[in-house]
């Protein structure tokens, strides 16, 4: 339900359902995260492949205007630096006391974020 | 040592914004007299000082400055700077960049120890080569300690290639190492890594990225790797096939294989790497890119590269 609109809204929704059972790169919007809070589902993994998807979905929560967006990421399950990198970009575009919740990412995004971007306020990552 | 015999200069050089001495100690007394004034002379300047050597060397530093040890950053060496290419942007421009307070920043740095591994020891000629390059221009002094009595003679001499001014033990002034050529000893060690035969090998292109992750994943898990090592192992191998692919001709040869209880993962491609830093920068907050190799660096135990005319090989060791 919110899922669907949450993809027309976006529109940048185009749905690559068997992404994490294929394995297959491409971390994509997959609705809306759980609970009705703003912000969006994704699945798949963030690689070289999927960095221009990934750049529109992190554009996406830019440009809402929502004081807390939500990326639900607990079905992906990979980012790479660059993915990284460009979340934390994301993250410095969002302005005074906005941020973004990055909830269950893959150890991997932790452990990045921690190395390169440590205390960045306009990202909080959350594993519940 | 025959570098240093033949020196002649007997005072240190001027001093520019950049001194890079290496000490040659043969007993600890050697190397407390060469290591502890340094220390207090730049505590009693208000300059920042860091130690960062091997743990048995850290514990006769502390105890020797005793409560001054408090305001001097202690590192073991031997963890910091397993990886010798992480050595640069994680122990000493990570200390050197973060401090404002004094005019001069004083690091003492340890990297090449007795014991240190045949695979181990290019890197960290190379490492302490390229120390010059990434400090070039800043007000900074590494004071380099290498153990005389235990190291053989040609690391002795690659010493003095790698730092223009040379302490001998028991002496508190530096001379012209006579030899230093940091350029021709990043060249020298530059070392062809001849492909392993039993090795798991994966061709792969921009199509074949995910796949080869997965392969190096299964393959590391095949060899013991269990947890954050196997993570780490995926994110070094996204990092070195994805620049093969954007840098190094779009395509590339992974292999994976165990050597000495380790997991080696290397990559192999038709690019040349030409920045001799490449990997051993900082990364700023603010910069899009180019943290693939350092992250490679900042998890691995071990890098070893070789680049030239034929392409780049790119080869990491992990513990389990």
């Amino acid at each position: 339900m919110c899922e669907v609109r949450e993809r027309e809204e976006t529109g940048v929704g185009q749905s690559v359902p068997d992404a994490v059972r294929t394995r297959r790169p491409g971390a994509v919007p997959d609705g809306a995260p759980a609970g009705g809070v703003p912000g969006i589902r994704a699945a798949g993994e963030v690689g070289l492949a999927a960095y221009p998807l990934w750049e529109r979905v992190l554009e996406q929560a830019v440009r809402e205007g929502e004081a807390v967006y939500y990326l639900e990421m607990s079905e992906v399950t990979f980012v790479d630096v660059a993915g990284a990198g460009a979340l934390a970009a994301a993250a410095g575009r969002l302005g005074d006391g906005r941020r973004i919740v990055v909830r269950r990412p893959p150890p991997a995004l932790r452990r990045v974020l921690e190395t390169f971007w440590p205390g960045l306020a306009a990202i909080e990552v959350s594993m519940s | 040592m025959t570098s240093t015999a033949t020196a002649t200069a007997t005072a240190g050089p001027a001093p520019g914004p950049f001194v890079h001495p290496a000490l040659l100690y043969r007993d600890d007394q050697e190397y407390l007299d060469g290591t502890v004034p340094f220390v207090r002379e730049g505590l009693e300047a208000g300059e920042p000082v860091a130690v960062a050597v091997p743990g048995d060397r850290l514990r006769l530093v502390r105890d020797a400055l005793g409560a001054d040890a408090e305001r001097v950053r202690l590192l073991d060496m031997r963890e910091a700077g397993r990886n010798p290419g992480r050595i640069i942007p994680g122990v000493l421009r990570a200390f050197a960049d973060g401090r404002t307070a004094g005019p001069r920043v004083r690091i003492i740095g340890e990297p090449i120890w007795a014991g240190r591994s045949a695979s181990e020891y290019p890197a960290c000629v190379q490492h302490e080569a390229l120390i010059n390059a990434a400090f070039q221009g800043r007000t900074a002094t590494i004071l380099c300690p290498y153990d005389a009595a235990r190291l053989p003679a040609h690391v002795l001499e690659d010493a003095c290639a790698t730092h223009p001014t040379v302490i001998a033990g028991g002496s508190r002034r530096g001379r012209d190492s006579g030899t230093y050529a940091p350029d021709t000893a990043v060249a020298r060690y530059n070392e062809p890594l001849p492909p392993v035969a039993d090795a798991m090998t994966f061709p792969f292109t921009d199509d074949s990225l995910p796949d080869a992750r997965y392969a190096a994943t299964d393959d590391g898990r095949r060899l013991g790797l269990t947890g954050v090592a196997l993570e780490d192992l995926a994110l070094a191998t996204a990092e070195l096939t994805t620049n093969s692919v954007l840098h190094g001709g779009g395509s590339g040869v992974l292999r994976v294989w165990g050597e000495d209880g380790r997991v080696l993962c290397e990559v192999r491609d038709r690019g040349r790497l030409t920045d001799p830093l490449a990997g051993r920068r900082p990364a700023s907050r603010d910069q899009r890119g180019g943290r693939g190799l350092l992250m490679v660096n900042l998890l691995a135990d071990l890098v070893r590269v070789h680049t030239g005319d034929e392409g780049t090989t790119i080869r990491c060791w992990f513990s389990r």
